[in-house]
C-alpha cells in the first residue's frame, strides 16, 4: 500500500498528482508561492491528503517515492537573483563568457545592450596556467596568481566559484588543483569545474554552463535542503527525486551537483507524460502542445523517443547540458491584442502575465488578452474556471475587447474572433517551424493539449497544420506533475574525443568504460535495474555541426568497430539530410552515454467508467462565425468510446475543449479525448 | 494600386502576414538543414525574400541584412530578361551589373502562379564558398577587373520545361574550385525556393488569389504607415553626413561617401551622388549593394519589429550616380563591396539622420578586417587555409546604453559566429595565447562604443606561412554619434621572431609569417553615442565600479 506523489511548480499553481494504490490518481492545485516555493508544495500535498480523507502526515509516511519539477533555478536566471559568483579562468581568455561567439539576437535591433553576464569581469580572475590542445601542458599552474586570485574571490565575498581552463577537456589537472586550493581556502564556497559539468570540447558551452552551474548552485541547494527536511519533518521517508532538464530523475545530491540541469526541470514532466502516453498506446509520434500564461511549449517526441539537445538557453544563460528539446513560442492565453503602429491586428508577444492578468480575473487588466476573447466567445464558462474557485468577468473582457473592435471598427464579437484566430494562427506557424526546424513533418503527427486553455484552440491549431489526430488527456491541466510519476533515473555523461581524424577505437572503449564507473558511482544508491545507453556526436571532418549517433548495439570487440560507427553516422547523416559522403573522414567528437535506472512503474487502475453515454449537461451559446447554442458535456462522465461530433463543449473543473465543426470527439478510456479533425481548408 | 478593403478583412491581413513571414521562416530552416558548405550551415550567410510579380518585397527572414534589400532589384533585372515564366522555371543570377550585389552572392528564384498568372518569385541568395577567379573565395585586393574576382552569371533559366539543365550546372560547376560543394549548395537552394513554391500555391488554394492580393497591398501599405508614422517625428531638414574609407589597396586614399539627406513630412531623400569618383581596387559597390545599403540603414533608424517589406520603404527615395564608388561603371571590381562600402554608406547616411531623430541613431560598428593563413600544419604535413573570424570589432553605443563589445560590422550586426578556440586550436597549428577585450577600444561618450578584441596568435605552421589582409578601418575607426568620440582603429601587427614589428596594412597579399610568429590583432572599437558627462571633480565615495 504505497503512494507516488508528482509536484510541479508553475508559475502561478502548484500541482500535486497522487498515484494511490490501485491505481486511483488524485488531482490538487495549489497557489505557487514564489518567495518560498516549500510552502505551496506542503499546502498541495494538504489537498491532496483532504481529497483521499488522510491527513497529510498519514499520506507522506505512506508515500515511496516523490518526484519534484522545480522552476527555482528557471526563476533565478530569468530574474538575475543568483548566487554571487566569482570564476577562475586561463589569463588571457577572462571574456569568453561576455563574448557568446560574436553573436548578438534580433538583428535589426542596434538599439540594445549586450545581456549582464552571471559573473561580472572584476570577478572573472585570470590564473596563469595554459594546457594545450593534445593535453600536454603548455604553461604550468602557477600558484602564486592562483593565490592573488582566490584572495580577490575572498574579499569579494562570493558564495560560489565555476573554475573553467582552456581545454580541460583534455587534461583536468590544472582545474583540479584550482578546486583543491579554493575548497581548502574558502571552506563552505560552491565550488565547480567545467569538467564536472561538461567535459567537452568548445569553451563557451562548457564555460558558460558552468558558470551557470555555479550561480544557481546555492539557490538549488538551499532550495532541495529545506523542502527535504520539511518533507521528513512531516513523516515523508523516501528519497526527494528532481526532474532534469533531460527528462530522467535524480537524487537531490546530484540535483545539487549539477544545479544547471535543473533548468528545463519544470516542463521536463510534460514531456514525461507524453512518452508514457506513447507506452499507454497513444501514436508513438506526438507534438506535445502546453499552452501557459505567457508561451507555448512544444516538444516533439518522435517513437516514442523526445530529442535531447544542447543549445539551450535559459535567461539568456547558455546551459549545454544534455536537454529536452521543447521550443517555445510568446503567444499563450495572456498574451495581449491590439493594434500595432502599421494599424493590424497583433497577438503577443505583449502578456497580462500572472498580474494583473486578463481583464475578466478583474485585478485590473486592462488589454485584451485571448483569455477575455475566449470568455466573451462564449468557450469558458464564467460560474466554472478551476471548478468555480475563480469566477470570471465577463463585463470587464467584453469592455476591453469592445474598446479594441471600436479601434478595428469591427463588432465585439468578431473581433474576439479575430484575437482566437490570430493567436492560433500564430501557434500553428511556431510548430511548423519548431518542426520543420528538426526534419519531422508535423501531418503525420498527434498534437496532444496540456494546460488547461489547450482545449480551446488545439484543434484549429490542428487544422491549420494538416493534423488529423488530436488528444486531450483527462490530466490534461495537471499533466506535467502526472508525467513525473513515469520517469527514471537518468546520469547523462559525455566525454570529447581527440579530434585528429581517424577514428581512436581504444581511446572510445575507454571513455566508454570511464563513464559507465562513473554514472554507476552516482546510482550507486539505487538497488534497482541499471540500463546503458550509447551515443556519439559525430560530422564529417569539415563539417561544423555535429548529429546525434545512437550506438546501442554496437558490437565493442568487433575488429570492424571503426568502419561500423563510420555507417552508423552515414546512415544517420542520410536520413537526416538526404545524402552521406562515404568517402569522406568522419570525426567523433563526443562519447555519450546515459546511465539509466529503472523505477517501478506506477499502478493504473481501470478507471471507473459510465457505461451508457452520458448527455449533455447543459447547452451554451457560443461564437463560430455567427452565435449558435452547443451541448457542454462534463468531460469526467463520459463513456468509453462515446462520439461527439462537433460543434459542441466538453469541460471538467480544469479543462474545456472545444469541438469545431468537422471535428468528433472519441473518449478512450484509457484516459484521453482523441479528436479527429477533418480538415477541409477552413473559410477565411 | 491601393487596396479594396471590401476584399479582404483586418483579421485575414493579421493571419496572411505572419503566414507569409513563417514561409520565409521555413525556407531559412530548410537552407540551413541541406546547404553543405561551412559559409551557409555556420555563418548563415544567406538570405529569403517572397517577392511579388510587381517586384515587390513582400516578406523575408531576418538573415543577412545586407541581402534583402537588393533582392527586388535581383528581381527586376531578372523580369526584365525573361518577361514570361512558366510554372517550374528556376532561375540564377549573380552578375553585379545584371542585378546581383557581388559574384559570391548566387541568387535563385523560382516562379509561383495563380492559375495562368505569375504571383510571386520565392527566392533564395546564398554566398558560396568560391566562384573561380584569380583566388580561392572571391576576395582579390590585387583585382582591377571584374573578371579577376569569377564567373559572371546573368539572369539565366536553369531548367527546360522544368528539368534542371544538367549540361549548364556543370558549365558553372567546372568554373569553380569546388564543385561539390557547390553543386550541393546551389541544390539546397533550388530545394528552398521550391519549398516556398509549394507553401505559397497551398496559401492561394486556401484563401484565394484575389484575397491574398488584397491583403498584401492592406499589408504593404500597413508598413508604410507605420513607416511614415516614424519619420514624421523626425526633424524636417537637409542634411549630410560623410564616411571615409581608409584606401582602395592601390592608389586612392580617404575615399568619401557622402549622404545629402533631405528629410520632409514622412519622406526621406538620401542622395549619393556627391560621394567619391569610383577607383581601382574591388571596394566600388554595385548599385543593387547600394540600394541595399541605403535600405538597411534607413530599417536600422525604424522600429526593429516593423514588417520589412517594400511599404516600409516607400518613404525612401535613393539617387545615385553612375561612376561613383557607390555605383561603379560596368567592368569594376565589386567584391568587397557587400563589407565595403556598405559600411561606409550606412554610416554616413546614419551620421546625417543623427542630427534629424538623435534618440534613433547609434554609434557606429566596426569594419571588416579579414586575415586569411595559408600553410602547413607540422603534426599532418597537410596544407591548411584558416579564415579569421576572431577578434571582431566591437558596436556602437546607442540611446538603449554602452555598445556591444567584439559583435561585428554594421552589415553584419552579431549575425556571425567566431567559434571555438579550442577547436581552432586542435584544427589548425595554432594557439590563441590571449582573445580578451581590448579595453578602452569604444568610442567614450554618454553611453560607450563597445570594446574591440585584443588577440595574440602565435602560428606554429611548418615553414614559412603565408596571409593575405582584406578590409578596411586601419585609418578609420567607426564613428562617435551626437557627441560621442570615434571607436578606436583597428591595430594588426605581425611579431616575427628577431624581425621588428611591421604593421599590417587592410589589403595586402602573400605576407611571410615565419613559424614562432606572434600576429597581435587589437579590432576597432565602436562608436560612442552622446556627448560624455564632464567628470565631477570631488567624486562620490563608493557607487558602481566600471566592469
Amino acid at each position: 500500500m504505497s503512494y507516488t506523489i508528482g509536484i510541479d511548480v508553475g508559475g502561478t499553481f502548484t500541482d500535486i498528482v497522487v498515484s494511490a494504490p490501485g491505481g486511483n490518481t488524485i488531482i490538487a492545485k495549489a497557489a505557487t508561492t514564489p518567495a518560498d516555493q516549500s510552502d505551496g508544495v506542503l499546502n498541495g500535498i494538504g489537498l491532496a491528503a483532504d481529497r483521499l480523507a488522510m491527513t497529510a502526515g498519514d499520506l507522506l509516511r505512506a508515500t515511496t517515492r516523490i518526484v519534484h519539477g522545480t522552476t527555482v533555478a528557471t526563476n533565478a536566471l530569468l530574474e538575475g537573483k543568483v548566487a554571487r559568483t566569482g570564476m577562475l579562468t586561463t589569463a588571457g581568455h577572462r571574456d569568453v563568457i561576455e563574448m557568446r561567439e560574436g553573436l548578438k539576437p534580433d538583428r535589426y535591433n542596434l538599439r540594445m545592450t549586450p545581456p549582464r553576464p552571471l559573473v561580472p569581469r572584476d570577478l572573472r580572475l585570470p590564473v596563469t596556467e595554459r594546457i594545450r590542445s593534445d593535453g600536454s601542458i603548455g604553461i604550468p599552474l602557477d600558484t602564486t596568481s592562483l593565490d592573488a586570485a582566490i584572495d580577490t574571490l575572498r574579499d569579494a565575498n562570493v558564495q560560489s566559484v565555476a573554475i573553467c581552463f582552456l581545454h580541460s577537456w583534455r587534461n583536468p589537472a590544472h582545474e583540479h588543483q584550482a578546486a583543491a586550493a579554493v575548497r581548502d581556502r574558502l571552506p563552505g564556497i560552491y565550488v565547480t569545474t567545467s569538467f564536472d559539468v561538461l567535459p567537452q570540447i568548445k569553451e563557451f558551452e562548457r564555460f558558460s554552463t558552468t558558470v551557470a552551474n555555479a550561480a544557481v548552485g546555492p539557490v538549488i541547494q538551499n532550495y532541495l535542503g529545506r523542502l527535504q527536511s520539511r518533507l521528513r519533518d512531516a513523516g515523508y521517508g523516501g528519497e526527494l527525486l528532481v526532474i532534469l532538464s533531460h527528462g530522467g530523475v535524480a537524487s537531490v545530491a546530484e540535483a545539487t551537483r549539477l544545479a544547471a540541469g535543473t533548468a528545463l526541470s519544470g516542463p521536463a514532466g510534460g514531456v514525461a507524460a507524453a512518452v508514457a502516453l506513447v507506452r499507454d498506446g497513444l501514436s508513438p509520434n506526438i507534438i506535445g502542445f502546453d499552452m501557459g500564461g505567457t508561451s507555448t511549449d512544444i516538444a516533439v517526441v518522435r517513437n516514442g523517443q523526445p530529442n535531447l539537445s544542447g543549445d539551450k538557453a535559459v535567461g539568456g544563460a547558455r546551459i549545454a547540458l544534455p536537454s529536452l528539446d521543447i521550443v517555445t513560442l510568446g503567444a499563450g492565453g495572456g498574451s495581449i491584442g491590439k493594434l500595432d503602429r502599421s494599424g493590424l491586428l497583433a497577438v503577443g508577444p505583449e502578456s497580462a502575465g500572472a498580474v494583473p492578468g486578463p481583464a475578466c480575473y478583474g485585478q485590473g487588466g486592462s488589454g485584451a488578452t485571448v483569455t477575455d476573447a475566449n470568455l466573451v466567445l462564449g468557450y469558458l464558462d464564467p460560474a466554472n474556471f478551476l471548478g468555480g474557485r475563480r469566477r470570471l468577468d465577463l463585463d470587464a473582457a467584453t469592455a476591453v475587447v469592445a474598446k479594441l473592435a471600436a479601434d478595428l471598427g469591427i463588432e465585439t464579437a468578431d473581433a474576439a474572433a479575430g484575437i482566437h484566430r490570430v493567436v492560433n494562427s500564430r501557434m500553428a506557424d511556431g510548430v511548423r517551424i519548431a518542426t520543420v526546424r528538426r526534419g519531422v513533418d508535423p501531418r503525420g503527427y498527434t498534437l496532444l493539449a496540456f494546460g488547461g486553455a489547450a482545449g480551446l484552440h488545439i484543434t484549429a491549431v490542428a487544422a491549420e497544420l494538416g493534423i488529423a489526430h488530436v488528444a486531450v488527456p483527462i490530466a490534461a491541466s495537471v499533466l506535467s506533475a502526472w508525467g513525473m510519476l513515469n520517469t527514471d533515473l537518468r546520469v547523462e555523461l559525455s566525454r570529447s574525443q581527440g579530434q585528429s581524424g581517424s577514428l581512436d577505437t581504444t581511446g572510445l572503449r575507454s571513455a566508454f568504460a570511464a563513464m559507465e564507473d562513473e554514472g554507476r558511482a552516482r546510482l550507486s544508491w539505487f538497488d534497482g535495474e541499471v540500463a546503458l545507453r550509447r551515443s556519439a556526436d559525430m560530422r564529417y571532418g569539415e563539417q561544423v555541426f555535429e548529429i546525434p549517433v545512437p550506438l546501442d548495439d554496437v558490437d565493442w570487440e568487433a575488429p570492424t568497430l571503426a568502419a561500423d560507427l563510420a555507417n552508423r553516422f552515414h546512415a544517420a547523416h542520410e536520413s537526416l539530410y538526404t545524402y552521406a559522403l562515404r568517402d569522406q573522414e568522419v570525426v567523433l567528437v563526443n562519447a555519450r552515454l546515459s546511465v539509466i535506472g529503472r523505477l517501478p512503474a506506477v499502478e493504473r487502475g481501470a478507471a471507473d467508467l459510465a457505461v451508457t453515454s452520458a448527455a449533455p449537461k447543459a447547452h451554451r451559446r457560443i461564437y463560430l462565425g455567427a452565435w449558435i447554442e452547443v451541448p457542454v458535456f462534463d468531460f469526467l462522465t463520459l463513456a468509453a468510446q462515446q462520439r461527439i461530433p462537433g460543434p459542441a463543449i466538453i469541460e471538467s473543473d480544469t479543462t474545456t475543449v472545444l469541438l469545431r465543426t468537422g471535428d468528433t470527439a472519441c473518449f478512450d478510456a484509457r484516459g484521453w479525448l482523441d479528436v479527429t479533425i477533418d480538415h477541409q481548408p477552413r473559410p477565411a | 494600386m491601393r487596396h479594396d478593403p471590401r476584399m479582404t478583412d483586418p483579421i485575414t491581413i493579421a493571419v496572411l502576414q505572419n503566414r507569409l513571414s513563417a514561409i520565409a521562416e521555413e525556407m531559412g530552416e530548410a537552407m540551413l538543414r541541406t546547404a553543405y558548405s561551412q559559409i551557409l550551415n555556420s555563418s548563415r550567410d544567406f538570405s529569403i525574400a517572397l517577392i511579388d510579380a510587381q517586384c515587390r518585397l513582400v516578406a523575408q527572414a531576418d538573415h543577412i541584412p545586407v541581402h534583402v534589400g537588393a533582392m527586388p532589384w535581383a528581381a527586376k533585372a531578372l523580369s526584365a530578361r525573361f518577361p514570361d515564366p512558366s510554372p517550374g522555371d528556376v532561375y540564377l543570377l549573380n552578375d553585379p551589373y545584371r542585378g546581383g550585389s557581388h559574384l559570391p552572392d548566387l541568387t535563385v528564384f523560382v516562379p509561383v502562379f495563380a492559375g495562368p498568372t505569375l504571383m510571386f518569385w520565392s527566392v533564395v541568395r546564398a554566398h558560396h564558398s568560391d566562384i573561380g577567379g584569380a583566388t580561392h573565395g572571391a576576395y582579390n585586393p590585387a583585382a582591377t577587373e571584374i573578371w579577376h574576382e569569377g564567373l559572371r552569371l546573368p539572369p539565366m533559366r536553369l531548367t527546360e520545361n522544368g528539368v534542371l539543365r544538367e549540361d549548364l550546372l556543370e558549365m558553372l560547376a567546372l568554373n569553380v574550385r569546388h564543385p561539390r560543394d557547390f553543386r550541393g549548395d546551389l541544390a539546397a537552394q533550388i530545394g528552398s525556393a521550391r519549398l516556398g513554391e509549394q507553401r505559397l500555391n497551398a496559401v492561394i488554394q486556401e484563401f484565394g488569389a484575389e484575397t491574398l492580393a488584397a491583403s498584401i497591398e492592406a499589408m504593404l501599405d500597413a508598413a508604410e504607415r507605420h513607416a511614415r508614422q516614424i519619420v514624421s517625428e523626425w526633424a524636417d531638414g537637409e542634411y549630410l553626413g560623410e564616411a571615409v574609407l581608409d584606401d582602395d589597396g592601390f592608389d586612392k586614399t580617404n575615399i568619401v561617401i557622402r549622404a545629402r539627406v533631405i528629410k520632409k513630412g514622412s519622406d526621406i531623400t538620401v542622395d549619393l551622388t556627391e560621394s567619391d569618383p569610383q577607383v581601382t581596387g574591388f571596394i566600388n559597390s554595385s548599385h543593387a549593394n547600394t540600394q541595399s545599403a541605403v535600405a538597411m540603414a534607413f530599417a536600422f533608424m525604424l522600429d526593429p519589429d516593423i514588417a520589412k517589406n517594400d511599404g516600409a520603404f516607400r518613404p525612401l527615395t535613393v539617387k545615385l550616380k553612375e561612376g561613383t564608388i557607390v555605383w561603379a561603371h560596368e567592368g569594376a571590381p565589386v567584391t568587397m563591396c557587400t563589407s565595403h562600402c556598405s559600411n561606409e554608406i550606412i554610416e554616413a547616411i546614419i551620421v546625417a539622420l543623427a542630427q534629424a531623430a538623435p534618440e534613433r541613431a547609434m554609434g557606429g560598428w566596426g569594419r571588416r578586417l579579414r586575415i586569411a593563413l595559408n600553410g602547413t600544419d607540422p603534426r599532418t604535413g597537410r596544407r591548411f587555409i584558416w579564415h579569421m573570424f576572431q577578434a571582431r570589432p566591437g558596436g556602437g553605443g546607442s540611446v538603449a546604453g554602452d555598445g556591444y563589445s567584439t559583435i561585428g560590422e554594421w552589415h553584419s550586426a552579431g549575425g556571425i559566429k567566431f567559434g571555438s578556440i579550442e577547436v581552432a586550436e586542435t584544427r589548425f597549428p595554432l594557439v590563441f595565447e590571449t582573445h580578451e577585450y581590448r579595453l578602452g577600444s569604444g568610442g567614450a561618450g554618454l553611453h560607450r562604443g563597445g570594446d574591440g578584441g585584443d588577440m595574440r596568435l602565435r602560428i606554429e605552421a611548418a615553414g614559412t606561412t603565408m596571409a593575405n589582409t582584406a578590409g578596411e578601418g586601419v585609418v578609420h575607426g567607426a564613428r562617435g554619434i551626437n557627441g560621442g568620440q570615434d571607436g578606436a582603429p583597428h591595430d594588426y601587427t605581425l611579431l616575427a621572431p628577431g624581425a621588428a614589428a611591421r604593421k599590417l596594412k587592410s589589403k595586402e597579399i602573400n605576407v611571410p609569417v615565419p613559424s614562432g610568429s606572434v600576429i597581435h590583432v587589437r579590432s576597432g572599437g565602436g562608436g560612442g553615442w552622446g556627448r560624455q558627462p564632464p567628470i565631477d571633480p570631488v567624486p562620490e565615495a563608493t557607487g558602481a565600479k566600471a566592469p
